[in-house]
Protein backbone atom coordinates (compact mmCIF):
# COMPACT_ATOMS: atom_id res chain seq x y z
CA UNK A 1 0.00 0.00 0.00
CA UNK A 2 1.03 3.54 -0.59
CA UNK A 3 0.38 6.97 0.90
CA UNK A 4 -0.30 9.59 -1.75
CA UNK A 5 -0.05 13.32 -1.09
CA UNK A 6 -1.88 15.90 -3.20
CA UNK A 7 0.74 18.57 -2.63
CA UNK A 8 -1.07 21.62 -4.08
CA UNK A 9 -3.98 20.87 -1.80
CA UNK A 10 -1.91 20.44 1.39
CA UNK A 11 -2.07 23.51 3.63
CA UNK A 12 0.46 22.28 6.15
CA UNK A 13 -1.95 21.99 9.07
CA UNK A 14 0.04 19.05 10.36
CA UNK A 15 -2.86 17.16 11.94
CA UNK A 16 -1.61 14.15 9.97
CA UNK A 17 1.77 14.35 11.67
CA UNK A 18 0.04 14.37 15.03
CA UNK A 19 -1.88 11.25 14.01
CA UNK A 20 1.02 9.36 12.45
CA UNK A 21 4.41 10.83 13.39
CA UNK A 22 6.05 7.53 12.40
CA UNK A 23 5.04 8.07 8.77
CA UNK A 24 5.23 11.79 8.07
CA UNK A 25 6.23 15.18 9.36
CA UNK A 26 5.83 18.83 8.45
CA UNK A 27 9.23 20.45 7.92
CA UNK A 28 10.31 23.87 9.11
CA UNK A 29 9.01 25.46 5.91
CA UNK A 30 5.56 24.04 6.60
CA UNK A 31 5.85 21.43 3.82
CA UNK A 32 4.62 17.93 4.48
CA UNK A 33 7.29 15.26 4.07
CA UNK A 34 6.25 11.62 3.73
CA UNK A 35 8.94 9.73 5.59
CA UNK A 36 7.50 6.48 4.31
CA UNK A 37 5.31 6.23 1.24
CA UNK A 38 5.23 2.46 0.82
CA UNK A 39 3.55 0.94 3.84
CA UNK A 40 2.55 -2.51 4.91
CA UNK A 41 -0.68 -3.79 6.44
CA UNK A 42 0.58 -3.09 9.96
CA UNK A 43 0.75 0.65 9.28
CA UNK A 44 -2.48 0.89 7.29
CA UNK A 45 -4.60 1.96 10.25
CA UNK A 46 -2.08 4.65 11.13
CA UNK A 47 -1.93 5.92 7.56
CA UNK A 48 -5.70 5.96 7.32
CA UNK A 49 -5.93 7.86 10.58
CA UNK A 50 -3.59 10.48 9.15
CA UNK A 51 -5.58 10.74 5.94
CA UNK A 52 -8.81 10.97 7.90
CA UNK A 53 -7.83 13.98 10.01
CA UNK A 54 -6.76 16.05 7.02
CA UNK A 55 -9.42 18.74 6.72
CA UNK A 56 -8.61 19.42 3.07
CA UNK A 57 -8.44 15.79 1.92
CA UNK A 58 -4.84 16.09 0.74
CA UNK A 59 -3.83 12.54 1.69
CA UNK A 60 -5.04 9.20 0.50
CA UNK A 61 -4.01 5.63 1.05
CA UNK A 62 -4.22 3.29 -1.93
CA UNK B 1 -20.13 1.20 38.52
CA UNK B 2 -19.03 -1.28 35.91
CA UNK B 3 -20.01 -0.90 32.30
CA UNK B 4 -20.33 -4.70 31.95
CA UNK B 5 -19.77 -6.84 28.87
CA UNK B 6 -18.50 -5.32 25.66
CA UNK B 7 -19.84 -7.06 22.60
CA UNK B 8 -21.97 -4.43 20.89
CA UNK B 9 -21.22 -0.74 20.38
CA UNK B 10 -23.50 1.74 18.63
CA UNK B 11 -22.08 5.05 17.40
CA UNK B 12 -24.85 7.56 16.77
CA UNK B 13 -23.59 10.17 14.32
CA UNK B 14 -21.40 9.86 11.26
CA UNK B 15 -19.52 13.15 11.26
CA UNK B 16 -15.81 13.31 12.03
CA UNK B 17 -16.52 12.64 15.73
CA UNK B 18 -18.53 9.47 15.09
CA UNK B 19 -16.13 8.28 12.40
CA UNK B 20 -13.09 8.83 14.62
CA UNK B 21 -14.79 7.13 17.55
CA UNK B 22 -15.56 4.07 15.41
CA UNK B 23 -12.00 3.91 14.06
CA UNK B 24 -10.51 4.35 17.53
CA UNK B 25 -12.72 1.65 19.06
CA UNK B 26 -11.12 -0.78 16.62
CA UNK B 27 -7.62 0.52 17.30
CA UNK B 28 -8.28 0.10 21.01
CA UNK B 29 -9.02 -3.56 20.41
CA UNK B 30 -12.80 -3.70 20.18
CA UNK B 31 -13.59 -6.49 17.72
CA UNK B 32 -17.29 -6.93 18.44
CA UNK B 33 -20.38 -5.78 16.62
CA UNK B 34 -20.10 -2.11 15.66
CA UNK B 35 -22.96 -0.08 14.19
CA UNK B 36 -22.74 3.51 12.98
CA UNK B 37 -25.93 5.51 12.49
CA UNK B 38 -25.88 8.68 10.36
CA UNK B 39 -28.82 10.89 9.48
CA UNK B 40 -27.26 12.00 6.19
CA UNK B 41 -27.08 9.67 3.22
CA UNK B 42 -23.52 10.84 2.47
CA UNK B 43 -20.53 9.06 3.91
CA UNK B 44 -18.60 11.17 6.45
CA UNK B 45 -16.95 14.28 4.98
CA UNK B 46 -14.88 17.25 6.05
CA UNK B 47 -17.18 19.96 7.33
CA UNK B 48 -14.58 22.75 7.52
CA UNK B 49 -14.04 22.48 3.76
CA UNK B 50 -17.68 23.35 3.04
CA UNK B 51 -17.36 27.04 3.77
CA UNK B 52 -13.87 27.31 2.31
CA UNK B 53 -12.53 25.32 -0.64
CA UNK B 54 -15.79 23.67 -1.64
CA UNK B 55 -17.49 26.98 -2.38
CA UNK B 56 -14.72 27.96 -4.76
CA UNK B 57 -12.74 25.06 -6.08
CA UNK B 58 -14.10 25.17 -9.60
CA UNK B 59 -14.81 21.81 -11.17
CA UNK B 60 -13.04 19.98 -8.35
CA UNK B 61 -15.57 19.19 -5.66
CA UNK B 62 -13.53 16.68 -3.71
CA UNK B 63 -11.97 18.99 -1.12
CA UNK B 64 -14.45 17.70 1.46
CA UNK B 65 -13.89 14.01 0.66
CA UNK B 66 -12.53 11.74 3.37
CA UNK B 67 -11.00 8.32 2.87
CA UNK B 68 -13.54 5.52 3.20
CA UNK B 69 -13.86 4.19 6.75
CA UNK B 70 -11.85 1.16 7.78
CA UNK B 71 -13.78 0.30 10.93
CA UNK B 72 -15.86 -2.42 9.34
CA UNK B 73 -19.03 -1.24 11.05
CA UNK B 74 -22.56 -1.80 9.88
CA UNK B 75 -23.40 1.65 8.56
CA UNK B 76 -27.01 2.79 8.71
CA UNK B 77 -27.05 6.02 6.70
CA UNK B 78 -30.04 8.27 6.10
CA UNK B 79 -31.48 7.09 9.41
CA UNK B 80 -32.07 9.27 12.46
CA UNK B 81 -31.91 8.23 16.10
CA UNK B 82 -35.09 9.17 17.92
CA UNK B 83 -34.49 7.92 21.42
CA UNK B 84 -32.10 6.40 23.92
CA UNK B 85 -33.18 3.99 26.65
CA UNK B 86 -30.38 3.90 29.23
CA UNK B 87 -31.91 1.13 31.34
CA UNK B 88 -32.59 -1.29 28.51
CA UNK B 89 -29.55 -0.09 26.55
CA UNK B 90 -31.40 0.58 23.32
CA UNK B 91 -31.07 3.21 20.61
CA UNK B 92 -34.35 3.69 18.75
CA UNK B 93 -34.38 4.84 15.13
CA UNK B 94 -36.90 6.68 12.98
CA UNK B 95 -37.34 3.61 10.78
CA UNK B 96 -38.76 1.77 13.77
CA UNK B 97 -35.67 -0.30 14.53
CA UNK B 98 -34.11 -0.53 18.00
CA UNK B 99 -30.39 -1.21 18.35
CA UNK B 100 -29.18 -2.88 21.54
CA UNK B 101 -25.77 -1.84 22.84
CA UNK B 102 -23.27 -2.50 25.59
CA UNK B 103 -21.68 0.91 24.98
CA UNK B 104 -23.00 3.84 22.99
CA UNK B 105 -21.29 6.90 21.53
CA UNK B 106 -23.44 10.03 21.21
CA UNK B 107 -22.05 12.00 18.28
CA UNK B 108 -25.06 13.67 16.68
CA UNK B 109 -23.33 17.05 16.49
CA UNK B 110 -25.19 20.29 16.10
CA UNK B 111 -27.18 22.11 13.47
CA UNK B 112 -27.32 25.71 12.34
CA UNK B 113 -29.23 28.07 14.56
CA UNK B 114 -31.86 29.85 12.50
CA UNK B 115 -33.44 33.27 12.83
CA UNK B 116 -36.70 32.26 11.15
CA UNK B 117 -38.58 29.33 9.71
CA UNK B 118 -38.56 30.91 6.26
CA UNK B 119 -37.19 28.78 3.43
CA UNK B 120 -35.43 31.86 2.05
CA UNK B 121 -33.20 31.96 5.10
CA UNK B 122 -30.25 29.86 3.92
CA UNK B 123 -27.86 28.28 6.40
CA UNK B 124 -24.72 26.27 5.76
CA UNK B 125 -24.05 23.22 7.84
CA UNK B 126 -24.09 20.12 5.68
CA UNK B 127 -22.75 19.06 2.30
CA UNK B 128 -26.12 19.51 0.60
CA UNK B 129 -26.29 23.10 1.89
CA UNK B 130 -22.85 23.83 0.47
CA UNK B 131 -23.58 22.30 -2.92
CA UNK B 132 -26.84 24.26 -3.17
CA UNK B 133 -25.15 27.51 -2.25
CA UNK B 134 -22.32 26.84 -4.68
CA UNK B 135 -24.84 26.43 -7.52
CA UNK B 136 -26.67 29.60 -6.59
CA UNK B 137 -23.47 31.64 -6.50
CA UNK B 138 -22.84 30.82 -10.16
CA UNK B 139 -25.51 33.43 -11.05
CA UNK B 140 -23.66 36.03 -8.97
CA UNK B 141 -26.64 37.07 -6.89
CA UNK B 142 -26.46 39.87 -4.34
CA UNK B 143 -25.87 38.30 -0.93
CA UNK B 144 -26.74 39.36 2.58
CA UNK B 145 -24.90 37.47 5.32
CA UNK B 146 -26.14 37.76 8.90
CA UNK B 147 -23.51 36.81 11.47
CA UNK B 148 -20.00 38.19 11.96
CA UNK B 149 -18.38 35.02 13.32
CA UNK B 150 -15.83 32.87 11.47
CA UNK B 151 -18.48 31.04 9.43
CA UNK B 152 -20.32 34.21 8.41
CA UNK B 153 -17.05 35.83 7.41
CA UNK B 154 -15.87 32.76 5.47
CA UNK B 155 -19.17 32.69 3.62
CA UNK B 156 -19.00 36.42 2.89
CA UNK B 157 -15.46 35.93 1.60
CA UNK B 158 -16.48 33.01 -0.61
CA UNK B 159 -19.45 34.91 -2.04
CA UNK B 160 -17.26 37.94 -2.80
CA UNK B 161 -14.70 35.70 -4.48
CA UNK B 162 -17.51 34.23 -6.57
CA UNK B 163 -18.22 37.71 -7.88
CA UNK B 164 -21.22 38.63 -5.74
CA UNK B 165 -22.00 41.93 -4.07
CA UNK B 166 -21.99 41.10 -0.37
CA UNK B 167 -23.25 42.86 2.74
CA UNK B 168 -22.49 41.40 6.15
CA UNK B 169 -24.56 42.20 9.23
CA UNK B 170 -22.67 41.77 12.49
CA UNK B 171 -23.23 42.42 16.17
CA UNK B 172 -20.25 44.72 16.69
CA UNK B 173 -16.97 44.34 14.80
CA UNK B 174 -16.92 41.00 12.93
CA UNK B 175 -14.82 38.29 14.61
CA UNK B 176 -14.08 40.41 17.70
CA UNK B 177 -16.02 38.06 19.99
CA UNK B 178 -14.26 34.99 18.60
CA UNK B 179 -10.74 36.24 17.89
CA UNK B 180 -10.29 39.37 20.01
CA UNK B 181 -9.83 42.96 18.89
CA UNK B 182 -6.37 42.76 17.33
CA UNK B 183 -7.04 39.89 14.92
CA UNK B 184 -10.58 41.09 14.23
CA UNK B 185 -9.09 44.41 13.11
CA UNK B 186 -6.73 42.69 10.69
CA UNK B 187 -9.56 40.69 9.12
CA UNK B 188 -11.94 43.67 9.00
CA UNK B 189 -9.35 45.65 7.04
CA UNK B 190 -8.79 42.80 4.59
CA UNK B 191 -12.55 42.36 4.16
CA UNK B 192 -13.06 46.05 3.43
CA UNK B 193 -10.18 46.02 0.93
CA UNK B 194 -11.91 43.24 -0.96
CA UNK B 195 -15.17 45.15 -1.10
CA UNK B 196 -17.24 43.74 1.74
CA UNK B 197 -19.90 46.07 3.10
CA UNK B 198 -20.19 45.62 6.87
CA UNK B 199 -23.25 46.80 8.78
CA UNK B 200 -22.85 46.75 12.56
CA UNK B 201 -25.98 46.43 14.61
CA UNK B 202 -27.09 45.43 18.08
CA UNK B 203 -29.72 43.08 16.77
CA UNK B 204 -31.29 41.82 13.57
CA UNK B 205 -34.32 39.74 12.73
CA UNK B 206 -35.48 37.99 9.59
CA UNK B 207 -38.93 38.93 8.37
CA UNK B 208 -41.10 38.23 5.39
CA UNK B 209 -43.11 35.63 3.60
CA UNK B 210 -41.90 32.74 1.52
CA UNK B 211 -40.12 34.13 -1.51
CA UNK B 212 -39.39 37.48 0.09
CA UNK B 213 -37.19 37.36 3.16
CA UNK B 214 -35.43 40.43 4.45
CA UNK B 215 -33.50 41.55 7.49
CA UNK B 216 -34.72 44.24 9.85
CA UNK B 217 -32.09 45.85 12.07
CA UNK B 218 -32.71 47.11 15.59
CA UNK B 219 -32.90 50.71 14.32
CA UNK B 220 -35.64 49.74 11.89
CA UNK B 221 -33.47 49.74 8.76
CA UNK B 222 -34.40 47.06 6.24
CA UNK B 223 -31.83 45.14 4.17
CA UNK B 224 -32.60 42.93 1.22
CA UNK B 225 -30.67 40.72 -1.21
CA UNK B 226 -31.23 37.89 -3.63
CA UNK B 227 -29.61 35.40 -1.25
CA UNK B 228 -30.05 35.66 2.52
CA UNK B 229 -27.49 33.61 4.42
CA UNK B 230 -27.43 33.40 8.19
CA UNK B 231 -24.55 32.10 10.31
CA UNK B 232 -25.56 32.78 13.88
CA UNK B 233 -24.28 29.84 15.82
CA UNK B 234 -25.19 26.19 16.27
CA UNK B 235 -27.66 24.17 18.32
CA UNK B 236 -26.62 20.73 19.63
CA UNK B 237 -28.77 17.87 18.33
CA UNK B 238 -29.84 16.53 21.71
CA UNK B 239 -33.64 16.36 21.33
CA UNK B 240 -33.48 12.59 20.83
CA UNK B 241 -31.92 12.31 24.30
CA UNK B 242 -34.93 13.89 26.03
CA UNK B 243 -35.83 12.04 29.19
CA UNK B 244 -32.40 10.49 29.67
CA UNK B 245 -31.17 13.14 32.09
CA UNK B 246 -27.98 13.37 30.03
CA UNK B 247 -28.67 16.84 28.65
CA UNK B 248 -27.83 19.93 30.70
CA UNK B 249 -28.29 23.40 29.20
CA UNK B 250 -28.69 21.89 25.77
CA UNK B 251 -25.42 19.94 25.78
CA UNK B 252 -24.21 16.63 27.20
CA UNK B 253 -21.71 17.15 30.02
CA UNK B 254 -18.94 14.55 30.13
CA UNK B 255 -15.89 13.79 32.26
CA UNK B 256 -12.27 14.18 31.20
CA UNK B 257 -12.49 10.92 29.23
CA UNK B 258 -15.61 11.95 27.32
CA UNK B 259 -17.95 9.75 29.32
CA UNK B 260 -21.40 10.75 30.53
CA UNK B 261 -21.68 7.33 32.23
CA UNK B 262 -19.37 4.31 32.12
CA UNK B 263 -21.34 2.93 29.15
CA UNK B 264 -22.15 6.23 27.42
CA UNK B 265 -19.66 8.51 25.65
CA UNK B 266 -20.55 11.88 24.13
CA UNK B 267 -18.18 13.44 21.61
CA UNK B 268 -18.07 16.33 19.21
CA UNK B 269 -20.30 19.37 18.98
CA UNK B 270 -22.95 18.18 21.46
CA UNK B 271 -20.54 17.41 24.31
CA UNK B 272 -19.43 19.83 27.03
CA UNK B 273 -16.10 18.65 28.41
CA UNK B 274 -13.76 19.95 31.13
CA UNK B 275 -11.43 22.76 29.95
CA UNK B 276 -9.31 25.26 31.89
CA UNK B 277 -12.31 27.56 31.51
CA UNK B 278 -14.81 25.08 32.92
CA UNK B 279 -17.18 22.68 31.21
CA UNK B 280 -17.36 23.86 27.60
CA UNK B 281 -18.53 22.88 24.17
CA UNK B 282 -15.73 23.46 21.67
CA UNK B 283 -17.32 22.80 18.28
CA UNK B 284 -14.13 22.58 16.21
CA UNK B 285 -12.83 19.92 13.84
CA UNK B 286 -9.74 19.05 15.89
CA UNK B 287 -11.78 19.08 19.09
CA UNK B 288 -14.20 16.49 17.70
CA UNK B 289 -11.29 14.26 16.70
CA UNK B 290 -9.48 14.47 20.04
CA UNK B 291 -12.65 13.98 22.07
CA UNK B 292 -13.63 10.95 19.99
CA UNK B 293 -10.22 9.31 20.40
CA UNK B 294 -10.16 9.76 24.17
CA UNK B 295 -13.75 8.61 24.66
CA UNK B 296 -13.46 5.53 22.44
CA UNK B 297 -10.38 4.39 24.38
CA UNK B 298 -12.20 5.01 27.65
CA UNK B 299 -15.16 2.88 26.52
CA UNK B 300 -12.79 -0.03 25.91
CA UNK B 301 -10.21 0.46 28.66
CA UNK B 302 -12.10 2.42 31.32
CA UNK B 303 -9.97 4.44 33.70
CA UNK B 304 -6.78 2.96 32.26
CA UNK B 305 -7.36 5.18 29.23
CA UNK B 306 -5.62 8.56 29.39
CA UNK B 307 -7.87 11.56 29.94
CA UNK B 308 -8.31 14.14 27.22
CA UNK B 309 -5.51 16.70 27.20
CA UNK B 310 -7.03 19.03 24.68
CA UNK B 311 -5.67 22.25 23.32
CA UNK B 312 -7.89 23.88 20.71
CA UNK B 313 -6.69 24.21 17.14
CA UNK B 314 -8.62 26.67 15.02
CA UNK B 315 -8.03 27.89 11.50
CA UNK B 316 -9.81 30.06 9.04
CA UNK B 317 -9.25 31.25 5.49
CA UNK B 318 -10.98 34.37 4.30
CA UNK B 319 -10.39 37.56 2.33
CA UNK B 320 -6.95 36.34 1.24
CA UNK B 321 -5.74 35.70 4.80
CA UNK B 322 -5.08 32.42 6.56
CA UNK B 323 -5.01 32.08 10.30
CA UNK B 324 -3.97 29.12 12.42
CA UNK B 325 -4.36 29.31 16.17
CA UNK B 326 -3.43 26.96 18.99
CA UNK B 327 -4.91 27.65 22.40
CA UNK B 328 -7.99 29.45 23.60
CA UNK B 329 -9.50 32.39 21.77
CA UNK B 330 -10.41 35.26 21.85
CA UNK B 331 -7.00 36.78 22.40
CA UNK B 332 -7.22 39.90 24.54
CA UNK B 333 -5.05 42.93 23.91
CA UNK B 334 -1.97 43.19 21.70
CA UNK B 335 0.25 40.25 20.74
CA UNK B 336 3.94 39.57 21.32
CA UNK B 337 5.65 38.96 17.97
CA UNK B 338 7.79 35.85 17.56
CA UNK B 339 8.18 36.79 13.89
CA UNK B 340 6.82 39.57 11.74
CA UNK B 341 5.70 42.91 13.08
CA UNK B 342 2.64 45.06 13.66
CA UNK B 343 1.08 46.67 10.62
CA UNK B 344 0.50 43.73 8.36
CA UNK B 345 2.29 40.95 6.56
CA UNK B 346 2.94 37.41 7.72
CA UNK B 347 3.28 37.18 11.49
CA UNK B 348 3.74 34.67 14.26
CA UNK B 349 2.21 35.94 17.47
CA UNK B 350 1.53 34.87 21.04
CA UNK B 351 -0.82 36.11 23.72
CA UNK B 352 -0.52 35.33 27.43
CA UNK B 353 -4.09 34.77 28.47
CA UNK B 354 -5.61 35.63 31.83
CA UNK B 355 -6.23 31.96 32.65
CA UNK B 356 -2.48 31.30 32.52
CA UNK B 357 -2.52 29.62 29.10
CA UNK B 358 -0.78 30.87 25.99
CA UNK B 359 -2.37 31.26 22.59
CA UNK B 360 -0.12 31.10 19.51
CA UNK B 361 -1.34 32.45 16.19
CA UNK B 362 0.15 32.20 12.71
CA UNK B 363 -1.25 34.77 10.31
CA UNK B 364 -0.41 34.16 6.65
CA UNK B 365 2.48 32.13 8.01
CA UNK B 366 3.10 28.54 7.07
CA UNK B 367 3.95 26.60 10.20
CA UNK B 368 3.24 23.07 11.35
CA UNK B 369 0.88 22.72 14.27
CA UNK B 370 3.34 20.81 16.42
CA UNK B 371 5.60 23.88 16.27
CA UNK B 372 2.72 26.21 17.13
CA UNK B 373 1.93 23.93 20.07
CA UNK B 374 5.55 24.13 21.24
CA UNK B 375 5.31 27.92 21.20
CA UNK B 376 2.43 27.81 23.65
CA UNK B 377 4.55 25.76 26.01
CA UNK B 378 7.81 27.68 25.60
CA UNK B 379 6.05 30.92 26.40
CA UNK B 380 4.02 29.52 29.28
Amino acid sequence: MKIVLDRPRCEGHGLCEEAAPQLMHVDDDGELVLDREEIDEADAALANAAARVCPVAALRVE
Amino acid sequence: MSAGTLERVVVVGNGIAGLTAADTLREAGFDGELTVVGDETHPAYSRPALSKALLLDGDDTSSHALPPPGHGATELLGVRATGLDLDRRLVTLDDGAALPYDRVVLATGSRARRLSGLPDEVTLRGLDDALTLRRRLADRPSVLVVGGGPLGMELASGCLAAGCRVTLVSQGVPLSAQLGPHLAGVFAAAARDRGLTVVETRGARVEGRAGDARVVLDDGAVLDAEVLLTAVGDVPNTEWLAGTGLVVNGAVPVDSRGLARPDVAAVGDLAAFPTPRGLRRIPLWSSAIEQAKAAARALVHGEDAPPLAFQPYFWTEQFGLTLKAVGHLPAAGEPAYADGEPGGGPALMTWSQEDGTTTAVALDYRIPIPRLRRMTRAAA
